[in-house]
């Protein structure tokens, strides 16, 4: 028996460690293990920067408004938002299915890709797992705060309770979300906590005794390195992935079904499954590649996020790109399919109605622009695909304020069609919803590797040690 | 040395306790409620009782059942015995609760301005008089139209010991060129009784019977009987409306021609001519203008009237006397006079005299007046010349005003003594000539006021309580006049007192019709504009617009709340560049009058036609600014300085003896500036705008309508021709009812639009008052709400009202998705709203298809804390985040089952009525179980003319429509199927 499992770990070493002369080098600038480990180290080792100050003191500023935002509201009412007596919800879902579509792309690149084997992955999962876990932190806050009477909140959990016969209502989409959102949480929590151990054990034998040392001591779980504790680690993280995968498709499925369960012609679609995963994955991807380019930047890892791993990227988004687009033309399709006038009405109200330099801009951030990235000198110069990613969140941003504003906004009855205009508290909340994203990020940046140290040694084929240099502890292998 | 004996200190501390008890014996408010020691006969805590009264809205004189809660009066409904009203009642009969206690009364009397007492004001007043007296000063009492023979008897008592005393009617909107055209004509000065139920063909001139017009609850419950047309008996009234400004009536004619009030005349005449050559009669001879009227109308409408001789109406609202006297020569022609119009039994409900009038402006002028009562009336918002008014009442001794509140005349006024409010006083009313009508006191007076019976008793020198003075003169004056000779007074009174009203006799008048009273309407040349002023539905006079509710009434016609505005025609709209919300001015030729306001689009409107409403820019509502909630970016309801809308009044002329509401002498210019209106509909049309309309859909259909001519051969047709829901249910019906299953049909051709549903409903409902600021958010609370839609082609379009409220649907797509199931069905097929469970996520107001889910997006708060007392103690007044709704009123379904519980029987059909139901004066409305196949609703579900909105998705709704049937022959006006629709859509 134990030849049969050295067999495996030796086929597995093999498929991992397999290097093609035709593939472009996932490390450049020739880097031996220890580069790798001082290098992303680096950044959290030393004090922060100006740029960084910088940036943490606006996204600060933004969280702190966005604060005030949300307790004003709760203090005061939904009234302070600019939602009316037909458009129920305006920028609340829509914000929240954007940041829940953002969460989507850590997972993706972190269960997805790695189950696939795509080494290319552990230069960005890391970052984009933590993304994962903020984007779905600051989604998970807008159905909190956009009810009614937030401090009722616990009454969407079907925990036992003294009212009599009072429960949750199973049949309702929104109690499905609390289910998918919070499982989703907890698994991407988990996932990025698991993939962050070794990690944390290479900072805590770097670090100095002191505090620093006693709390990453803790939180590496007591992580010695050995073969074994890698081979149960690895196992975890195996099954950790597969567990993931499916949260993937669920959590934007069940998120899609609040709209696609309803009457309201615009949100009645079946397609709204799919359409919603390849979505949020579009929008996850254009959120890894934003941070990312500018991660790169500002942390010197420009060796680490190489051009070759922005154009995958890219690849990857052009790809969902083209699929939203299909699921656009498809919703029209079906509307003019199904002889449903006001399915037909909703679609060309869409395009051609008041609201319809919302759809614009949505098509043209999400269709138009990223059939750019056909072309390779688009995918390789970091500037545009920097513009490209940027203007995709912008469209996928709009995608779902079309399908919520201007599905509701002309209904049934023309007697209740309406407009809707975004209050000053409401874009606050908004930019704070940001304000969290970033702080959070930046705080990540300094408290974690940024970048999956044992992955990319264990993906990339380097060099043990340089000869010039001293040689330090390695926990990873 | 001072030195304290026991003896001493127990007779000093027995004085302090004295006198601290005595201190204790002054009058005070009870502070705490207690309890009944002895309980009044009959009276549950926390069960209302009804009393019969009367509605003190208008002078129309509608009775009404107040429903009384623990000594508050909480709501007024319609009496459904009145033989008027007829179980209606209007928007602002509703609303009176909400002025009874509104804290803005005045709660004693003052003496220039300042607070004083009635003692003080006796004195002084009896001491002027005396005064007066002696040097024989001329007094007058100006009053609005006084229907009540107790009242008059006072009033001639009073005016009486003066040498030279005499009343002065001034209506907020007269009607007096009619009372002087018959005295012209039939020689007689009075307001015929009009009955439209035994009107076949009605021509309406301009007259808005249906919602403003001298009695528009009792005209409209007559109109209403005339319009349901049934398989068996297809037949119905028809209604033509010639008018210039969009009113409720012409809305709801079958036949609506377009014709500028100036117009009016020179039709008449034609109209009178043609009719005159039928009947071989010569009284036309004058020499005749050109018809403003294409001869294809006017032929037609000859032809109408004429085969309807006997059982027609012409009526018409001008105030030119010889306009007038054509209408009576077109009446006496057709021979309605003793059918449709009654003189021999006339109305009393306008009385205002405009030639009196005009005589106390000239002594008002030369300074002949010694002193001026005003009881009543709010002289800024009717006077035709106000000035005139201000300049002379230095010269006034004595100036006393009976107002209720400070108006703008109080404040000049040397005393005010208010009156009572009408639900605080006894009083009686004779709207119409042998129904008299009682008012009973319903609750102790709030403040410190006192009815102006007693008022003017005293100031006569014969102090006597407002009840004695009433009993007294019925006994002399009204018992012996009682009908069927009742036992004794007592009887008599205790009867009239249970019932609200009593029939009596009248003296019958009597008139002979005199062709040569008929004079010949001025042919002026036409102007380019012509300024109308109307009433608004909510505000027959300007004393209501400190009713909040009536303030957010969106009007009939235009759904505009919280503002008047100038209505122009959407061809002026386009010729002149004005578009709604544009700020116009509109200014006298002279210059003397100006006033600023926003314009209205309004389709259907005559072309040279201008309108503006009076009763608005009242004196004491800048009290509004900050009604609704108070937040980071709300606007304030009324601006700094200002008040709601803009006072018209001052274009109020006095012309040929009249009080005319019409101007030709206008500009309009746009000012360039811009004022949004709050509207609480935003879409006007049922047409989906062109460029975005699929195929074959161009046209929304929740408003289905027929011809009558179409019905007779088919009473179901207008039915589209949609893909229905051919039954059979993928699940097993989850929520069988149990022993009820309420249902609701509304009837929409009977339904005007007239708005008395939502006042009844936001007063039985505790629905709050939103203010300006969040009606142009579009979250105005109304739980029932009244889809207006223009659609016709041009400007002569074509209204549909639709009362739009929870339809309580068996499918209910709000029911699933609610997270927290506050949102649930009951067994009695209701769709239930869970306040105390609702978390607020909106989503059942998302997937509401008839969008009639409302969020409390604030906590509202009560205009005053005496306000609050207003409040239904049956229905929970909703906290911030929850979502409300139409409830179907449960809380009189409970009541209903609990009473037929109680009493050992079954709810019998009719026993429970919705509140939006019972005061609907067209009674368009029917509630009841739909398990009883017997009972009222089950028969009318049973109609062909019945249809759900939105019924092809298979919701299933609780509530059903009975499609609307236009008397004409064919859809040439644009009704049907293929119609191209004008209406503004400003978005």
């Amino acid at each position: 028996m134990p030849q049969v499992q050295v067999a495996i770990i030796t086929h597995r070493e093999a498929i991992m460690s397999e290097t093609s002369s035709l593939r472009p080098p996932l490390v450049t600038g020739n880097k031996s293990l220890t580069d790798v480990t001082n290098d992303i180290c680096a950044p959290m080792e030393r004090r922060p920067n100006g740029l960084w100050w910088i940036a943490f003191l606006i996204s600060l500023s933004l969280l702190i408004l966005g604060i005030v935002a949300v307790w004003y509201q709760i203090v005061t009412g939904i009234g302070t938002w600019g939602l009316n007596k037909t458009i129920g919800w305006g920028f609340d879902i829509t914000n929240f299915v954007f940041w829940v579509g953002i969460g989507h792309a850590g997972t993706l690149i972190s269960a997805v890709l790695f189950l696939f084997r795509q080494k290319w992955r552990t230069a960005v999962n890391r970052s984009a797992e933590a993304m994962t876990l903020f984007a779905v932190m600051c989604a998970g806050i807008f159905p909190l705060i956009h009810m009614g009477r937030t401090w009722l909140a616990y009454w969407m959990l079907p925990y036992p309770n003294t009212r009599g016969s009072l429960w949750v209502n199973f049949k309702s989409p929104l109690l499905w979300d609390v289910f998918a959102i919070s499982t989703y949480l907890l698994i991407s929590a988990v996932f990025w906590y698991v993939g962050l151990i070794p990690d944390l054990a290479t900072v805590r034998d770097r670090a100095k005794p002191g505090l620093r040392k006693k709390v990453f001591s803790f939180f590496s779980l007591g992580w010695n390195g050995s073969v074994r504790t890698w081979n149960r680690y690895e196992t975890v993280y195996m099954l950790l992935a597969g567990l993931a995968t499916p949260l993937v498709f669920s959590v934007h499925t069940i998120v899609s079904m609040d709209f696609a369960t309803s009457v309201i012609p615009g949100w009645h679609t079946t397609i709204f499954p799919p359409y919603f995963v390849a979505g949020a994955i579009f929008s996850g991807l254009a959120m890894v590649l934003t941070l990312m380019i500018i991660a790169r930047k500002v942390m010197n890892l420009e060796n680490y996020v190489t051009p070759t791993h922005i154009e995958r990227m890219s690849l990857l988004m052009l790809s969902m790109g083209c699929i939203v687009g299909l699921a656009y033309g498809t919703e029209f399709f079906m509307a003019a399919y199904s002889g449903n006038p006001y399915e037909q009405f909703v679609f060309k109200n869409r395009a051609l109605g008041p609201m319809s330099w919302a759809y614009w801009t949505m098509v043209s951030c999400n269709v138009f622009v990223p059939q750019l990235l056909w072309f390779k000198f688009v995918r390789r110069c970091l500037p545009l695909v920097f513009v490209i990613a940027i203007l995709v969140n912008v469209g996928m941003w709009f995608e779902r304020f079309v399908i919520i504003v201007s599905s509701l906004h002309r209904d049934f009855l023309p007697s209740s069609w309406s407009s809707y205009i975004p209050s000053l508290v409401e874009i606050a909340t908004f930019v704070g919803s940001f304000g969290l994203f970033f702080t959070c990020f930046l705080l990540f940046c300094r408290i974690a590797p940024a970048i999956a140290i044992a992955e990319v040694k264990g993906a990339a084929s380097l060099p043990k040690q340089d000869d010039q240099r001293s040689v330090n502890v390695e926990s990873a292998a | 040395m001072f030195s304290l004996s026991r003896r001493r200190f127990l007779e000093a501390a027995g004085f302090a306790v004295t006198m601290a008890a005595a201190q204790g014996c002054r009058r005070e408010q009870p502070e705490n409620a207690l309890p009944y020691v002895v309980a009044p006969e009959g009276i549950t805590p926390g069960k209302s009782q009804s009393y019969a009264t009367t509605c003190s809205g208008c002078p129309a004189g509608c009775g009404v059942l107040a429903s009384v809660r623990d000594g508050r009066p909480l709501k007024m409904e319609g009496l459904p015995e009145h033989p008027l009203s007829r179980g209606g009642l209007c928007a602002v009969g509703q609303a009176l609760p909400l002025s009874l206690y509104d804290s803005h009364r005045l709660k004693n009397p003052l003496k220039e301005g300042e607070k004083t007492d009635w003692e003080t004001a006796d004195q002084e007043i009896a001491k002027s008089l005396d005064q007066i007296r002696e040097k024989k000063g001329s007094v007058r009492l100006l009053t609005s139209t006084v229907t009540s023979p107790t009242l008059q008897q006072s009033i001639d008592a009073f005016l009486e010991t003066f040498d030279d005393g005499r009343q002065i009617t001034l209506d907020a909107m007269s009607s007096s060129s009619i009372l002087a055209a018959h005295e012209l004509t039939h020689g007689i000065h009075l307001l015929p009784h009009y009955d439209f139920s035994k009107a076949e063909v009605i021509v309406s001139f301009g007259a808005d019977f249906l919602g403003t017009w001298i009695s528009p609850v009792e005209f409209t419950a007559a109109w209403s009987s005339r319009r349901v047309p049934t398989p068996d008996h297809p037949s119905m009234s028809y209604h033509a409306q010639l008018e210039g400004r969009m009113s409720l009536t012409g809305g709801n004619a079958d036949h609506r021609i377009r014709l500028a009030p100036d117009e009016y005349g020179a039709t008449l005449v034609h109209l009178k001519k043609q009719l005159a050559r039928k009947t071989g009669t010569g009284i036309a001879t004058e020499e005749l203008p050109t018809s403003p009227l294409p001869n294809d109308e006017l032929d037609d409408l000859v032809s109408r009237l004429w085969a309807a001789r006997g059982a027609s109406l012409v009526v018409c609202d001008s105030q030119d006397v010889s306009v007038q006297t054509q209408v009576n020569a077109i009446n006496e022609l057709l021979g309605n006079y003793g059918k449709t119009v009654d003189l021999a039994q006339p109305s009393f409900q306008r009385q205002g005299d405009d030639r009196a009038l005009i005589e106390l402006m000239e002594d008002l002028k030369a300074g002949k007046i010694s002193a001026l009562f005003v009881a009543g009336t709010d002289l800024t918002h009717s006077f035709p010349n106000r000035k005139v008014l201000e300049s002379a009442i230095e010269k006034i001794d004595l100036v006393v005003s009976l107002a209720e509140r400070e108006d703008d005349f109080a404040s000049l006024a040397h005393w005010v003594c208010p009156d009572h409010h009408s639900l605080e006083s006894w009083l009686d009313a004779e709207p119409v000539a042998g129904l008299i009508n009682l008012y009973q006191p319903l609750v102790r007076p709030l403040g410190d006021t006192r009815s102006i019976l007693e008022s003017l008793a005293s100031w006569s020198g014969q102090k006597e309580t407002a009840y004695n003075l009433l009993r007294k003169n019925w006994q002399q004056n009204i018992f012996p006049r009682a009908k069927d000779k009742p036992a004794s007074f007592r009887t008599f009174w205790d009867q009239t007192l249970h019932d609200g009203f009593t029939e009596a006799t009248s003296e019958e008048v009597a008139g002979e019709f005199d062709p040569a009273g008929i004079t010949p309407p001025n042919s002026e040349s036409r102007s380019e504009y012509c300024l109308e002023l109307y009433q608004k539905i909510a505000f027959p006079d300007a004393r209501h617009a400190h009713n909040p509710w009536l303030q957010e009434l969106p009007d009939p016609t235009s759904k505009v709340t919280w503002d008047n505005y100038v209505c122009v025609s959407t061809t002026m709209a386009k010729t002149s560049g004005i578009g709604t919300g544009d700020v116009v001015q509109i200014a006298s030729s002279d210059g003397a009058v100006q006033l600023e306001l926003p314009a209205n689009v309004q389709p259907g409107q005559h072309d040279r036609v201008i309108s503006v409403a009076l009763a608005y820019g009242v004196k004491g509502t800048e009290r509004f600014a900050k009604i609704g909630p108070q937040w980071l970016e709300a606007r304030p309801t009324v601006a700094q300085g200002e008040q709601v809308g803009k006072n018209a009044a001052p274009f109020i002329a006095v012309r040929n003896g009249v009080v005319d509401y019409l101007r030709s002498d206008v500009q309009i210019t746009k000012t360039g500036s811009r004022r949004q209106l709050a509207t609480t509909q935003q879409h006007h049309s049922l047409e989906v705008p062109k460029h975005v309309a699929p195929h074959g859909a161009e046209m929304r259909e929740p408003i289905q309508e027929t011809t009558l001519a179409e019905f007779s051969d088919d009473p179901s047709s207008g039915k589209p021709h949609l893909h229905h829901h051919e039954g059979g249910e993928l699940w097993p019906d989850d929520h069988k009812p149990a022993n009820h299953e309420w249902g609701m049909v509304i009837d929409l051709n009977a339904c005007t639009g007239c708005s008395s549903c939502l006042i009844a409903c936001q007063s039985e409902n505790n629905v709050p008052v939103a203010g300006k600021d969040e009606v142009q958010r579009q979250r105005e609370m109304h739980w029932i709400r009244i889809d207006r839609y223009f659609t016709g082609e041009g400007d002569d379009v074509d209204v549909t009202h639709q009362p739009m409220m929870c339809q309580h649907c068996d499918n209910a797509p709000c029911e699933t998705v609610c997270p927290v199931l506050a949102t649930v069905h009951s067994e009695e097929g209701l769709n239930e709203q869970a306040y105390n469970r609702c978390v607020g996520t909106r989503y059942c107001a998302n997937n509401c298809p008839y969008k009639v889910r409302r969020f409390n997006w604030f906590d509202y708060p009560q205009p005053g804390e005496l306000e609050t007392l207003v409040l239904n103690p049956d229905v929970t007044v909703r906290s911030r985040g929850v979502m409300e709704k139409c409830s179907m009123c449960v809380q009189r379904i409970n009541e209903g089952k609990i009473e037929a519980q109680r009493l050992g029987q079954s709810v019998l059909d009719g026993q429970i009525q919705t509140a939006c139901q019972q005061s609907c004066p067209s009674q368009a409305i029917t509630f009841g179980d739909l398990q009883n196949s017997e009972s009222e609703v089950s028969v009318a579900m049973k109609s062909p003319r019945r249809y759900g909105v939105l019924e092809e998705f298979n919701f299933r709704p609780s509530v059903s429509y009975l499609r609307m049937v236009r008397n004409r022959e064919s859809d040439a006006t644009g009704s049907g199927g293929d119609h191209h629709t004008q209406g503004g859509d400003h978005e």
